[in-house]
Protein backbone atom coordinates (compact mmCIF):
# COMPACT_ATOMS: atom_id res chain seq x y z
CA UNK A 1 0.00 0.00 0.00
CA UNK A 2 2.49 2.14 0.81
CA UNK A 3 4.70 1.80 -1.90
CA UNK A 4 1.47 2.57 -4.24
CA UNK A 5 0.99 5.50 -2.18
CA UNK A 6 4.64 6.48 -3.36
CA UNK A 7 4.00 5.45 -6.70
CA UNK A 8 1.09 7.51 -7.29
CA UNK A 9 2.22 10.96 -5.76
CA UNK A 10 5.73 10.73 -7.13
CA UNK A 11 5.47 9.21 -10.43
CA UNK A 12 1.62 9.01 -11.51
CA UNK A 13 1.08 12.45 -10.51
CA UNK A 14 3.68 14.03 -12.82
CA UNK A 15 1.18 15.38 -15.63
CA UNK A 16 -1.60 16.21 -12.71
CA UNK A 17 -2.07 20.39 -12.61
CA UNK A 18 -0.57 21.86 -9.43
CA UNK A 19 -3.65 23.33 -8.12
CA UNK A 20 -5.42 22.31 -5.11
CA UNK A 21 -8.84 20.77 -6.73
CA UNK A 22 -6.79 19.32 -9.39
CA UNK A 23 -5.02 16.93 -6.75
CA UNK A 24 -7.51 16.67 -4.16
CA UNK A 25 -9.25 14.87 -6.90
CA UNK A 26 -5.93 13.16 -7.74
CA UNK A 27 -5.62 12.18 -4.48
CA UNK A 28 -9.15 11.07 -4.09
CA UNK A 29 -8.67 8.83 -6.76
CA UNK A 30 -5.28 7.52 -5.90
CA UNK A 31 -7.04 6.48 -2.45
CA UNK A 32 -9.95 4.58 -4.48
CA UNK A 33 -7.50 2.87 -6.39
CA UNK A 34 -5.31 2.11 -3.96
CA UNK A 35 -7.68 0.61 -1.69
CA UNK A 36 -9.04 -1.80 -4.21
CA UNK A 37 -5.29 -3.11 -4.58
CA UNK A 38 -4.97 -3.15 -1.14
CA UNK A 39 -8.01 -4.77 0.72
CA UNK A 40 -7.84 -7.34 -2.57
CA UNK A 41 -4.43 -8.64 -1.46
CA UNK A 42 -6.15 -8.70 2.00
CA UNK A 43 -8.97 -10.56 1.07
CA UNK A 44 -6.79 -13.27 -0.50
CA UNK A 45 -4.65 -13.66 2.80
CA UNK A 46 -7.55 -15.08 4.62
CA UNK A 47 -9.55 -16.44 2.03
CA UNK A 48 -6.38 -19.06 1.80
CA UNK A 49 -7.20 -20.20 4.97
CA UNK A 50 -9.74 -22.55 3.71
CA UNK A 51 -7.09 -24.13 1.36
CA UNK A 52 -5.36 -25.06 4.55
CA UNK A 53 -8.32 -25.54 6.90
CA UNK A 54 -10.39 -27.31 4.56
CA UNK A 55 -10.18 -30.88 6.44
CA UNK A 56 -10.55 -29.34 10.09
CA UNK A 57 -13.28 -27.18 8.79
CA UNK A 58 -15.15 -30.44 6.98
CA UNK A 59 -14.61 -31.77 10.72
CA UNK A 60 -15.87 -28.77 12.54
CA UNK A 61 -19.47 -28.06 10.82
CA UNK A 62 -20.19 -31.96 11.53
CA UNK A 63 -18.57 -32.63 14.94
CA UNK A 64 -18.54 -29.54 16.74
CA UNK A 65 -20.46 -26.38 17.77
CA UNK A 66 -19.18 -24.18 14.51
CA UNK A 67 -21.84 -23.69 11.80
CA UNK A 68 -21.97 -22.26 8.45
CA UNK A 69 -23.67 -19.00 9.62
CA UNK A 70 -21.16 -18.10 12.34
CA UNK A 71 -18.30 -18.80 10.53
CA UNK A 72 -19.29 -16.64 7.53
CA UNK A 73 -20.39 -13.90 9.80
CA UNK A 74 -16.74 -14.28 11.70
CA UNK A 75 -14.99 -13.94 8.52
CA UNK A 76 -17.05 -10.94 7.23
CA UNK A 77 -16.88 -9.21 10.95
CA UNK A 78 -12.48 -9.52 10.17
CA UNK A 79 -12.83 -8.16 7.05
CA UNK A 80 -15.30 -5.67 8.21
CA UNK A 81 -12.76 -4.32 10.88
CA UNK A 82 -9.92 -4.96 8.44
CA UNK A 83 -11.23 -2.59 6.07
CA UNK A 84 -12.30 0.02 8.78
CA UNK A 85 -8.33 0.08 9.76
CA UNK A 86 -6.98 -0.34 6.26
CA UNK A 87 -8.70 2.91 5.75
CA UNK A 88 -7.39 4.39 8.52
CA UNK A 89 -4.08 3.82 7.77
CA UNK A 90 -4.70 5.01 4.12
CA UNK A 91 -5.69 7.65 5.00
CA UNK A 92 -3.53 9.05 7.38
CA UNK A 93 -0.89 7.92 4.86
CA UNK A 94 -2.53 9.39 2.02
CA UNK A 95 -3.26 13.01 3.64
CA UNK A 96 -0.31 13.84 5.68
CA UNK A 97 2.24 11.83 4.95
CA UNK A 98 2.40 11.86 1.06
CA UNK A 99 0.46 14.11 -0.78
CA UNK A 100 -0.11 16.62 1.22
CA UNK A 101 3.78 17.09 1.94
CA UNK A 102 5.04 16.04 -1.46
CA UNK A 103 1.98 18.92 -2.70
CA UNK A 104 2.54 21.55 -0.13
CA UNK A 105 -1.66 21.88 -0.16
CA UNK A 106 -4.33 20.60 2.26
CA UNK A 107 -5.62 17.49 0.82
CA UNK A 108 -7.76 16.19 3.57
CA UNK A 109 -10.37 13.74 2.94
CA UNK A 110 -14.18 15.12 2.94
CA UNK A 111 -15.38 12.59 4.79
CA UNK A 112 -13.43 10.19 6.64
CA UNK A 113 -16.65 8.37 8.33
CA UNK A 114 -17.72 8.03 4.80
CA UNK A 115 -14.51 6.42 3.69
CA UNK A 116 -14.51 4.06 7.09
CA UNK A 117 -18.00 3.27 5.75
CA UNK A 118 -17.19 2.65 2.43
CA UNK A 119 -14.05 0.67 3.14
CA UNK A 120 -16.08 -1.59 5.35
CA UNK A 121 -18.25 -2.38 3.03
CA UNK A 122 -15.40 -3.25 0.49
CA UNK A 123 -13.71 -5.62 2.66
CA UNK A 124 -16.89 -7.10 2.80
CA UNK A 125 -17.60 -7.61 -0.80
CA UNK A 126 -13.55 -8.61 -1.60
CA UNK A 127 -13.53 -11.14 1.09
CA UNK A 128 -17.14 -12.86 0.10
CA UNK A 129 -15.71 -12.63 -3.80
CA UNK A 130 -12.43 -14.10 -2.21
CA UNK A 131 -13.90 -16.39 -0.55
CA UNK A 132 -16.13 -17.72 -3.77
CA UNK A 133 -13.00 -18.14 -5.75
CA UNK A 134 -11.24 -20.06 -3.15
CA UNK A 135 -14.10 -22.76 -2.60
CA UNK A 136 -14.33 -23.07 -5.81
CA UNK A 137 -10.89 -24.24 -6.81
CA UNK A 138 -11.01 -26.03 -3.26
CA UNK A 139 -14.35 -27.69 -4.62
CA UNK A 140 -14.15 -28.20 -8.19
CA UNK A 141 -10.83 -26.91 -9.50
CA UNK A 142 -8.17 -28.88 -7.21
CA UNK A 143 -5.35 -26.97 -5.63
CA UNK A 144 -3.22 -26.73 -8.18
CA UNK A 145 -4.99 -23.68 -9.44
CA UNK A 146 -5.15 -22.11 -6.40
CA UNK A 147 -2.69 -18.76 -7.45
CA UNK A 148 -5.47 -18.33 -9.83
CA UNK A 149 -7.47 -16.44 -7.42
CA UNK A 150 -4.90 -14.01 -6.42
CA UNK A 151 -4.31 -13.45 -10.03
CA UNK A 152 -8.39 -12.95 -10.98
CA UNK A 153 -8.60 -10.61 -8.51
CA UNK A 154 -5.68 -8.22 -9.03
CA UNK A 155 -5.94 -8.36 -12.34
CA UNK A 156 -9.81 -7.28 -12.09
CA UNK A 157 -8.66 -4.79 -9.75
CA UNK A 158 -6.54 -3.38 -12.00
CA UNK A 159 -8.53 -3.67 -15.13
CA UNK A 160 -12.01 -2.44 -13.93
CA UNK A 161 -10.68 -0.26 -11.12
CA UNK A 162 -8.60 1.53 -13.49
CA UNK A 163 -10.92 1.23 -16.55
CA UNK A 164 -13.00 4.21 -15.76
CA UNK A 165 -10.33 7.20 -15.82
CA UNK A 166 -10.10 7.31 -19.75
CA UNK A 167 -12.69 5.01 -21.45
CA UNK A 168 -16.33 5.38 -21.57
CA UNK A 169 -17.59 2.51 -19.78
CA UNK A 170 -21.56 1.64 -20.48
CA UNK A 171 -23.47 2.32 -17.88
CA UNK A 172 -24.91 -0.75 -16.79
CA UNK A 173 -21.22 -1.67 -16.43
CA UNK A 174 -20.13 1.40 -14.51
CA UNK A 175 -23.32 1.28 -12.11
CA UNK A 176 -23.30 -3.14 -12.42
CA UNK A 177 -18.97 -3.66 -11.57
CA UNK A 178 -18.50 -4.02 -7.57
CA UNK A 179 -14.73 -2.63 -8.37
CA UNK A 180 -16.32 0.42 -9.92
CA UNK A 181 -18.74 1.15 -6.87
CA UNK A 182 -15.76 1.04 -4.44
CA UNK A 183 -13.65 3.15 -6.25
CA UNK A 184 -16.16 5.45 -7.23
CA UNK A 185 -17.16 6.16 -3.29
CA UNK A 186 -13.81 6.50 -2.18
CA UNK A 187 -13.10 9.02 -4.42
CA UNK A 188 -16.52 10.83 -3.69
CA UNK A 189 -16.20 9.94 -0.12
CA UNK A 190 -12.31 11.71 0.19
CA UNK A 191 -12.68 14.75 -2.02
CA UNK A 192 -16.65 15.52 -1.35
CA UNK A 193 -17.22 15.81 -4.98
CA UNK A 194 -19.44 13.51 -7.10
CA UNK A 195 -17.50 10.88 -9.49
CA UNK A 196 -17.96 11.21 -13.36
CA UNK A 197 -18.48 8.04 -15.82
CA UNK A 198 -15.28 9.10 -17.16
CA UNK A 199 -13.24 10.43 -14.24
CA UNK A 200 -10.80 12.29 -16.54
CA UNK A 201 -13.63 13.84 -18.53
CA UNK A 202 -15.57 16.37 -16.19
CA UNK A 203 -18.19 16.86 -18.88
CA UNK A 204 -19.73 13.25 -18.50
CA UNK A 205 -22.53 11.61 -16.66
CA UNK A 206 -22.36 11.93 -13.35
CA UNK A 207 -22.75 8.53 -11.31
CA UNK A 208 -25.39 8.31 -8.10
CA UNK A 209 -23.77 7.18 -5.59
CA UNK A 210 -26.78 5.65 -4.24
CA UNK A 211 -27.04 3.36 -6.75
CA UNK A 212 -23.41 2.20 -6.32
CA UNK A 213 -23.82 1.94 -2.56
CA UNK A 214 -27.13 -0.32 -3.29
CA UNK A 215 -25.11 -2.18 -6.66
CA UNK A 216 -21.97 -3.36 -3.86
CA UNK A 217 -24.86 -4.56 -1.05
CA UNK A 218 -26.32 -6.64 -4.11
CA UNK A 219 -23.16 -7.97 -4.57
CA UNK A 220 -22.10 -9.11 -1.44
CA UNK A 221 -26.01 -10.53 -0.71
CA UNK A 222 -25.43 -12.78 -3.95
CA UNK A 223 -21.95 -13.85 -2.81
CA UNK A 224 -23.00 -14.19 0.84
CA UNK A 225 -25.58 -16.61 -0.68
CA UNK A 226 -23.09 -18.67 -2.75
CA UNK A 227 -20.28 -18.80 -0.78
CA UNK A 228 -22.84 -20.62 2.14
CA UNK A 229 -23.61 -23.30 -0.49
CA UNK A 230 -20.00 -23.63 -1.66
CA UNK A 231 -19.09 -23.99 2.15
CA UNK A 232 -21.77 -26.34 2.72
CA UNK A 233 -20.10 -28.65 0.08
CA UNK A 234 -16.63 -28.35 1.34
CA UNK A 235 -14.05 -30.71 0.08
CA UNK A 236 -11.57 -31.79 2.50
CA UNK A 237 -8.23 -31.37 0.92
CA UNK A 238 -4.53 -31.65 1.82
CA UNK A 239 -2.00 -28.73 1.16
CA UNK A 240 0.25 -31.11 -0.76
CA UNK A 241 -2.25 -31.26 -3.42
CA UNK A 242 -1.24 -27.24 -4.30
CA UNK A 243 2.01 -28.27 -5.28
CA UNK A 244 3.35 -26.98 -8.66
CA UNK A 245 5.83 -28.70 -9.20
CA UNK B 1 -19.17 -48.95 2.13
CA UNK B 2 -16.54 -48.62 -0.19
CA UNK B 3 -13.94 -45.77 -0.55
CA UNK B 4 -12.08 -44.69 -3.22
CA UNK B 5 -10.52 -41.24 -4.44
CA UNK B 6 -11.17 -40.86 -7.72
CA UNK B 7 -13.20 -42.38 -10.76
CA UNK B 8 -9.98 -44.36 -11.69
CA UNK B 9 -9.62 -46.36 -8.75
CA UNK B 10 -13.35 -47.35 -8.52
CA UNK B 11 -12.05 -50.75 -9.95
CA UNK B 12 -9.44 -51.08 -7.19
CA UNK B 13 -10.90 -49.39 -4.08
CA UNK B 14 -9.46 -48.75 -0.92
CA UNK B 15 -12.29 -49.87 1.04
CA UNK B 16 -14.19 -52.62 -0.33
CA UNK B 17 -18.12 -53.31 0.85
CA UNK B 18 -16.77 -52.76 4.80
CA UNK B 19 -19.46 -53.58 7.21
CA UNK B 20 -18.79 -52.40 10.45
CA UNK B 21 -21.39 -51.58 13.25
CA UNK B 22 -20.54 -51.13 17.34
CA UNK B 23 -22.96 -50.67 19.57
CA UNK B 24 -21.42 -49.55 22.88
CA UNK B 25 -18.27 -51.06 22.73
CA UNK B 26 -14.55 -50.59 22.47
CA UNK B 27 -12.36 -52.34 19.69
CA UNK B 28 -9.15 -52.30 18.30
CA UNK B 29 -8.35 -52.51 14.46
CA UNK B 30 -5.22 -54.29 13.73
CA UNK B 31 -3.50 -54.33 10.16
CA UNK B 32 -0.38 -54.15 7.55
CA UNK B 33 0.31 -50.57 6.56
CA UNK B 34 -1.93 -49.52 3.21
CA UNK B 35 -4.58 -51.48 4.09
CA UNK B 36 -6.97 -48.70 4.98
CA UNK B 37 -7.27 -48.65 8.15
CA UNK B 38 -6.65 -44.76 8.31
CA UNK B 39 -9.34 -44.44 5.01
CA UNK B 40 -12.10 -46.25 7.26
CA UNK B 41 -11.62 -43.17 10.10
CA UNK B 42 -11.28 -40.38 7.55
CA UNK B 43 -14.53 -42.06 5.74
CA UNK B 44 -16.43 -41.79 9.05
CA UNK B 45 -15.54 -38.23 9.53
CA UNK B 46 -16.33 -37.13 5.74
CA UNK B 47 -12.75 -36.12 4.90
CA UNK B 48 -12.45 -39.41 2.14
CA UNK B 49 -15.24 -40.00 -0.39
CA UNK B 50 -17.36 -42.79 0.01
CA UNK B 51 -18.34 -44.24 -3.60
CA UNK B 52 -21.06 -46.92 -2.10
CA UNK B 53 -22.81 -47.83 0.97
CA UNK B 54 -23.41 -45.05 4.07
CA UNK B 55 -21.59 -44.18 7.45
CA UNK B 56 -24.29 -43.96 10.55
CA UNK B 57 -23.22 -42.52 13.96
CA UNK B 58 -26.28 -42.59 16.65
CA UNK B 59 -28.36 -44.21 13.80
CA UNK B 60 -28.03 -40.70 11.94
CA UNK B 61 -26.58 -40.44 8.51
CA UNK B 62 -23.23 -39.14 9.17
CA UNK B 63 -23.19 -37.28 5.77
CA UNK B 64 -25.88 -35.25 7.37
CA UNK B 65 -24.20 -34.67 10.89
CA UNK B 66 -24.10 -31.14 11.85
CA UNK B 67 -23.08 -29.82 15.17
CA UNK B 68 -22.87 -33.36 17.00
CA UNK B 69 -20.27 -32.96 19.15
CA UNK B 70 -20.19 -36.80 20.52
CA UNK B 71 -17.80 -37.72 17.94
CA UNK B 72 -13.90 -36.90 18.11
CA UNK B 73 -10.91 -38.02 16.74
CA UNK B 74 -6.84 -37.58 17.11
CA UNK B 75 -6.28 -37.35 12.82
CA UNK B 76 -4.14 -34.42 12.88
CA UNK B 77 -5.88 -32.62 10.02
CA UNK B 78 -8.86 -31.94 11.97
CA UNK B 79 -7.25 -29.83 14.68
CA UNK B 80 -5.43 -27.45 11.63
CA UNK B 81 -8.34 -25.03 11.88
CA UNK B 82 -6.32 -22.04 12.55
CA UNK B 83 -2.44 -20.77 12.68
CA UNK B 84 -2.50 -20.38 16.12
CA UNK B 85 -0.37 -21.81 18.87
CA UNK B 86 -1.44 -24.83 20.78
CA UNK B 87 -2.55 -23.49 23.95
CA UNK B 88 -5.16 -21.55 21.27
CA UNK B 89 -6.49 -24.84 19.54
CA UNK B 90 -7.35 -25.93 23.35
CA UNK B 91 -8.61 -22.86 23.88
CA UNK B 92 -10.98 -22.74 20.18
CA UNK B 93 -11.90 -26.24 20.47
CA UNK B 94 -12.55 -26.14 24.22
CA UNK B 95 -15.72 -23.75 22.85
CA UNK B 96 -16.59 -25.54 19.93
CA UNK B 97 -16.75 -28.75 21.81
CA UNK B 98 -18.85 -26.60 25.03
CA UNK B 99 -15.67 -27.84 27.14
CA UNK B 100 -13.57 -26.86 30.02
CA UNK B 101 -9.93 -25.97 28.74
CA UNK B 102 -8.81 -25.97 31.87
CA UNK B 103 -9.51 -29.51 32.18
CA UNK B 104 -7.58 -30.18 29.40
CA UNK B 105 -4.62 -27.64 29.90
CA UNK B 106 -4.96 -30.30 33.05
CA UNK B 107 -4.09 -32.62 31.24
CA UNK B 108 -1.50 -31.43 29.14
CA UNK B 109 0.15 -31.10 32.79
CA UNK B 110 -0.81 -34.56 33.74
CA UNK B 111 1.65 -35.91 30.65
CA UNK B 112 4.16 -33.32 31.39
CA UNK B 113 3.09 -31.13 28.20
CA UNK B 114 3.39 -27.83 29.81
CA UNK B 115 6.55 -27.09 27.27
CA UNK B 116 4.35 -27.54 23.74
CA UNK B 117 1.46 -25.18 24.93
CA UNK B 118 3.19 -22.12 23.93
CA UNK B 119 4.37 -23.39 20.30
CA UNK B 120 2.86 -23.95 17.14
CA UNK B 121 1.14 -27.43 15.78
CA UNK B 122 4.26 -27.92 13.62
CA UNK B 123 6.64 -26.79 16.06
CA UNK B 124 6.18 -29.77 17.86
CA UNK B 125 8.02 -32.91 17.68
CA UNK B 126 5.83 -36.40 16.05
CA UNK B 127 5.35 -37.84 19.74
CA UNK B 128 4.13 -34.34 20.77
CA UNK B 129 2.30 -33.39 17.78
CA UNK B 130 0.79 -37.21 18.24
CA UNK B 131 -0.18 -36.87 22.37
CA UNK B 132 -1.62 -33.00 21.33
CA UNK B 133 -4.24 -35.08 19.32
CA UNK B 134 -4.70 -37.76 21.34
CA UNK B 135 -5.77 -35.56 24.82
CA UNK B 136 -8.04 -33.37 22.78
CA UNK B 137 -9.62 -36.26 21.23
CA UNK B 138 -10.50 -37.81 24.86
CA UNK B 139 -11.44 -34.42 26.58
CA UNK B 140 -14.81 -32.71 25.88
CA UNK B 141 -17.07 -35.52 26.92
CA UNK B 142 -17.23 -37.33 23.27
CA UNK B 143 -19.06 -40.34 23.14
CA UNK B 144 -17.20 -41.98 20.44
CA UNK B 145 -13.73 -41.77 20.06
CA UNK B 146 -11.72 -42.75 17.19
CA UNK B 147 -7.85 -43.13 17.79
CA UNK B 148 -5.49 -43.44 14.67
CA UNK B 149 -2.28 -45.33 15.52
CA UNK B 150 -2.57 -43.51 19.19
CA UNK B 151 1.29 -44.76 20.15
CA UNK B 152 3.51 -43.82 17.46
CA UNK B 153 6.54 -41.94 18.57
CA UNK B 154 4.96 -41.70 21.96
CA UNK B 155 7.01 -42.60 24.66
CA UNK B 156 6.92 -45.51 27.22
CA UNK B 157 5.29 -44.21 30.24
CA UNK B 158 3.17 -41.85 28.26
CA UNK B 159 1.50 -44.71 26.54
CA UNK B 160 1.01 -46.60 29.56
CA UNK B 161 -0.41 -43.36 31.05
CA UNK B 162 -2.87 -42.89 27.94
CA UNK B 163 -4.08 -46.36 27.75
CA UNK B 164 -4.98 -46.13 31.34
CA UNK B 165 -7.51 -43.49 30.65
CA UNK B 166 -8.98 -45.45 27.95
CA UNK B 167 -9.70 -47.80 29.75
CA UNK B 168 -11.19 -45.73 32.38
CA UNK B 169 -13.53 -44.19 29.99
CA UNK B 170 -16.61 -45.13 29.32
CA UNK B 171 -17.51 -44.32 25.96
CA UNK B 172 -17.26 -46.24 22.50
CA UNK B 173 -13.72 -46.45 21.54
CA UNK B 174 -12.35 -47.49 18.28
CA UNK B 175 -8.28 -47.58 17.76
CA UNK B 176 -6.45 -48.24 15.10
CA UNK B 177 -2.81 -49.61 15.85
CA UNK B 178 -0.21 -52.29 14.56
CA UNK B 179 1.69 -52.63 18.16
CA UNK B 180 0.20 -56.02 19.49
CA UNK B 181 2.10 -55.61 22.80
CA UNK B 182 -0.17 -52.87 23.85
CA UNK B 183 -3.27 -54.79 23.03
CA UNK B 184 -1.86 -56.79 26.21
CA UNK B 185 -3.45 -54.19 28.28
CA UNK B 186 -6.40 -53.62 26.77
CA UNK B 187 -8.71 -56.92 28.21
CA UNK B 188 -11.86 -57.89 26.59
CA UNK B 189 -11.94 -55.42 23.78
CA UNK B 190 -13.01 -56.56 20.44
CA UNK B 191 -10.59 -56.89 17.98
CA UNK B 192 -10.82 -56.44 14.02
CA UNK B 193 -8.26 -57.29 11.42
CA UNK B 194 -7.94 -55.00 8.22
CA UNK B 195 -6.17 -56.49 5.20
CA UNK B 196 -6.44 -55.12 1.65
CA UNK B 197 -9.17 -52.63 2.72
CA UNK B 198 -11.47 -55.66 3.79
CA UNK B 199 -12.40 -55.93 7.69
CA UNK B 200 -12.44 -58.91 9.53
CA UNK B 201 -13.52 -60.28 12.82
CA UNK B 202 -15.09 -59.87 15.47
CA UNK B 203 -12.72 -61.61 17.38
CA UNK B 204 -11.49 -60.49 21.44
CA UNK B 205 -8.66 -58.81 22.29
CA UNK B 206 -8.40 -61.37 25.48
CA UNK B 207 -7.90 -64.00 22.62
CA UNK B 208 -4.97 -62.58 21.21
CA UNK B 209 -2.80 -64.76 22.79
CA UNK B 210 -3.99 -68.16 21.64
CA UNK B 211 -4.60 -66.68 18.08
CA UNK B 212 -3.56 -68.26 15.17
CA UNK B 213 -3.23 -67.55 11.29
CA UNK B 214 -3.30 -70.44 8.73
CA UNK B 215 -3.12 -70.91 5.37
CA UNK B 216 -6.24 -72.31 3.60
CA UNK B 217 -9.53 -72.76 4.77
CA UNK B 218 -9.83 -74.04 8.22
CA UNK B 219 -12.70 -75.80 9.27
CA UNK B 220 -12.77 -74.74 12.42
CA UNK B 221 -11.56 -70.96 11.86
CA UNK B 222 -13.11 -68.10 13.85
CA UNK B 223 -12.28 -66.29 10.39
CA UNK B 224 -11.54 -66.65 6.83
CA UNK B 225 -9.56 -63.76 5.16
CA UNK B 226 -9.81 -63.88 1.46
CA UNK B 227 -6.69 -62.09 0.49
CA UNK B 228 -4.04 -61.54 -2.13
CA UNK B 229 -2.30 -64.05 -0.60
CA UNK B 230 -4.95 -66.49 -0.74
CA UNK B 231 -7.42 -67.83 2.19
CA UNK B 232 -6.25 -67.22 5.20
CA UNK B 233 -7.83 -68.53 8.48
CA UNK B 234 -7.92 -67.24 12.34
CA UNK B 235 -8.00 -70.51 14.62
CA UNK B 236 -7.72 -70.53 18.06
CA UNK B 237 -4.86 -72.49 19.88
CA UNK B 238 -3.60 -73.85 16.74
CA UNK B 239 -2.51 -72.89 13.32
CA UNK B 240 0.75 -71.69 11.37
CA UNK B 241 1.75 -68.54 13.10
CA UNK B 242 0.86 -67.34 16.53
CA UNK B 243 -0.25 -63.55 16.50
CA UNK B 244 1.21 -63.04 19.66
CA UNK B 245 4.73 -63.82 18.60
CA UNK B 246 4.57 -61.07 15.96
CA UNK B 247 4.96 -57.40 16.73
CA UNK B 248 2.36 -56.65 13.86
CA UNK B 249 0.54 -58.05 11.47
CA UNK B 250 2.93 -57.06 8.79
CA UNK B 251 5.29 -59.79 9.93
CA UNK B 252 2.62 -62.32 11.10
CA UNK B 253 1.86 -61.63 6.97
CA UNK B 254 5.32 -62.10 6.41
CA UNK B 255 5.95 -65.31 7.75
CA UNK B 256 2.44 -66.83 6.24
Amino acid sequence: MIFWLFLYAFSFAQGVPKTQPALLEFSAFSYGSIALFSSSSLAISIAYSIYYASSSLVYSFRFTRLNLSSYIATLIGSSSALGIILSAIMIACTYIIIFSLKFGFNLAPANQLGAFGVSALAGVFMMTFALFLVLLVVNYAGLQNISLVTFILLILAFGLGLATVNSPLPTGLLYGSPYNAIQTLLYTTYSGLAAHAQLSDPTSAILQWQYMVASLIAWIVLLLGVDGLLLRRLKPRQAEEGRQI
Amino acid sequence: MTVAYNKRSTEDPILRKLNLELNQEKAVIVGPNGSGKSTLFKAILGLAPISGGAVKLFGIDAMSERQDTRVSTNLAEVYRIAYVRVRDLVSIFAELKGGNPQETLGMFRDFELESILGKKVHELSTGQAKMFGNILAVCFSPKLILLDEPFDNVDNRRRRRFIEILRGLDVETVIITHEFNLLQRLGDWGLYSMLEGRLWGKFSVSQLDRLFITRGDMRDALGVMDTSLGKLSVTLDHGDIAVKTARSLNAVLGEV
